[in-house]
């Protein structure tokens, strides 16, 4: 039997704390479309995906109404089209992004990922032709996103791959410049990228996966504000250390809900159930922020000094008890702060609480990097490869996952205002420091080596 | 041997279980299962005994009113019968039905004359009603076995609608998604 508080504390974070499913992406491995005949090679993808797809978001909907839990996202991964389409040049490859694309619109997903090459060692050449496309591959389609991995642990960051995504981050930007930039909001440059991740820019099916696995990302910040919130009312008192632990029961109760949909969505389509990604995501609607967060916990907004530590607390936190709640944890799996896509970090950012430096910093404890950060539009490929340089070498170096997802607006400057759109959300545009200047340093080239502790052998 | 059902109700006060128990005991009775509850200031207790084959029933009842009735307790024995068919055959998956909004004449009523003609089985049944206008704090709560002949969709939609008749918000979730997110 159940108590009526357990019935109404359930209610409370569904009605009011926006719990929700914040994704189920389902990866699909397409290396058994491969082909040398690009009309074939589309064909075959085509097909594989409509196949197992076809019933992901009926059954997707029908779950959510039963346990009465939204499922805010529908979407596709796919293995790294810069390995499955290898043989093509990059006009051809973005060919097989627009079949993806309309694929995707097939099977009613709102994003598709995987439009992605891992060349932290090196370039092969379908990873050449992937990048070049990416600019018109991002602009001429809507739901396909891109990732590309330029650093790992084990290999060092490849810094002409670096250069490279300044210039491809910088014109696909301008190949929208009438959406503020908003094909380089679908792309993120990664260190130490995972291989099951169900976010999007990001997510894509690393060439270890199985054939079609079921990976979900959950959500809840506001269900760990107001947890703050409820407690601190009642135990003013409170030590980080019992907030903690607050945190932590609250993280468990929110991966539940992931284990137990997306296990129930994969039964439903037949398909394996691969892992729930931890990450507290939030998206630009009152009440669904991560920002606000650091506000319960006694810091004037997001950025100001202490905001570092908060964040650490947070992230292990919500690993602890995420952990305990699910069989098989993946992805990113922290806290995310992504600046567009969260009203109160924005506003820090407006503010001026929340500056680039900073947010560089707090990166280095939480899951992912400089996230929906828009930039002037006038910065140049060689800054922009440097700040991606920047935040690779934090992953490189702690054995974490980091990337970068920063949007030069064109034709804007700093303090003005970029729109993004839905889940995307909008921002100010932050200043970069030395934006127009030269960097020499990225120009170099080559490959930073991997740091000493890679040799785990 | 043979099985019997005793309900106990009246004012709550201790020593209730202790006396029955006793008195079971002594008539060489074996208690199966217990569930009690108090609601307010009265309490309401079952018992599934096992009593000896010869015992007469309105002889255990009268031994436990000559007890239980100075307590200020009511007692009723009956002999327990093979679980009824439409109770068994009604199992199914288990929801939660919660309608929130302030307490009215007839709520309940409405409510469950839905539960009831869609032949759904209420397995328990819980009133949170602490006034005021916020929602949350006036709640009606309805475990429910839906089972598997019965039609789901035209259940939720009869309950939604009058839900919107008498300014109710109605919820009705799979009972596992309660389970999972308050029990490890």
């Amino acid at each position: 039997m159940l108590t009526s508080r357990e019935i109404v504390a359930t209610l409370e974070m569904l009605q009011s704390e926006h719990l929700d499913l914040r994704t189920v992406t389902l990866g699909i491995n397409l290396m058994d479309c491969v082909s040398d005949d690009l009309e074939k090679l589309c064909r075959n993808i085509r097909h594989k995906i409509k196949t197992l797809a076809r019933n992901l978001v009926p059954a997707c909907n029908q779950i959510s109404d039963k346990y009465g839990i939204p499922v805010v996202n529908k979407r596709i991964s796919v293995s790294p089209i810069a390995i499955v389409a290898a043989p093509f040049n990059s006009r051809q490859m973005t060919t097989v992004a627009q079949t993806l694309n309309d694929v995707a619109a097939e099977v009613n997903v709102d994003f598709i990922g995987g439009f992605s090459a891992l060349v932290e060692k090196g370039l092969a050449n379908g990873d050449r032709s992937l990048i070049e496309a990416i600019p018109d591959a991002l602009a001429q389609t809507e739901r396909v996103c891109a990732s590309v991995n330029v650093a790992s642990t084990r290999a060092g960051i490849n810094m002409d791959a670096v250069l490279m995504m300044g210039e491809v981050v910088k014109a696909a930007a301008e190949k929208t410049a009438e959406k503020d930039g908003l094909a380089a909001a679908k792309l993120c440059v990664f260190a130490n990228i995972p291989q099951d991740v169900p976010f999007m820019a990001g997510a894509y099916l690393g060439i270890g996966e199985p054939d079609a696995v079921i990976n979900v990302g959950v959500s809840g910040p506001g269900v760990v504000r107001k947890a703050i919130d409820r407690a601190l009312e009642q135990h003013p008192g409170w030590d980080l250390g019992q907030i903690s632990e607050l945190i932590k029961r609250t993280a468990y109760k929110v991966t539940r809900v992931g284990e137990l949909i997306g296990r129930e969505v994969a039964d439903s389509i037949g398909i394996e159930f691969g892992a729930v990604d931890l990450s507290l995501a939030p998206t630009p609607n009152v009440g669904d922020s991560v920002g606000e967060i650091f506000q319960s916990l006694g810091l004037r907004s997001i950025g100001v000094p202490g905001s570092t530590a908060a964040l650490a607390m947070l992230n292990d936190a919500i690993k602890k008890g995420g952990a305990f709640a699910s069989s098989h944890v993946g992805g990113l799996s922290g806290a995310f702060i992504p600046v567009s896509e969260d009203l109160n970090i924005a506003e820090a950012a407006r503010n001026g609480y929340l500056t680039i430096e900073k947010l560089e910093a707090m990166t280095s404890v939480c899951s992912v990097g400089l996230d929906m950060v828009a930039i002037p539009g006038d910065t140049t490929t060689e800054t922009i490869a440097a700040m991606i340089a920047d935040e690779m070498a934090i992953g490189v170096i702690n054995a974490k996952t980091t990337a970068t997802r920063l949007i030069p607006v064109p034709g804007k400057k700093a303090g003005e205002n970029a729109f993004f759109g839905g889940l995307l959300g909008h921002s100010v545009i932050m200043p970069v420091n030395n934006a127009q200047g030269d960097n020499p340093f990225v120009l170099h080239g080559g490959r930073i080596p991997a740091p000493i502790h890679s040799m785990k052998n | 041997m043979k099985k019997v059902i005793i309900s106990v109700l009246g004012n709550d006060r201790p020593g209730i279980i202790a006396a029955v128990s006793r008195l079971l005991y002594e008539n060489d009775s074996n208690i199966e299962n217990v569930s009690q509850t108090s609601l307010q200031s009265e309490f309401a207790g079952i018992f599934i005994a096992t009593v000896p084959a010869a015992m007469a029933l309105p002889t255990l009842e009268g031994k436990m009113t000559d007890i239980l009735s100075p307590m200020g307790l009511q007692v009723h024995v009956k002999p327990m019968e093979p679980r009824h068919e439409a109770v068994n055959g009604l199992l199914g998956e288990s929801f939660v039905i919660t309608t929130r909004g302030p307490d009215q004449k007839g709520l309940v009523a409405r409510v469950t004359e839905i539960i009831a003609n869609h032949e759904v089985n209420i397995t328990n049944c819980q009133a949170v009603f602490k006034g005021g206008d916020d929602p949350n704090s006036n709640i009606m709560i309805y475990e429910v076995d839906i089972p598997p002949r019965a039609d789901q969709q035209a259940l939720f939609l009869d309950l939604r609608e009058k839900g919107a008749e008498l300014n109710l918000q109605v919820s009705i979730q799979h009972r596992d998604i309660f389970m999972t997110l308050n029990r490890i």
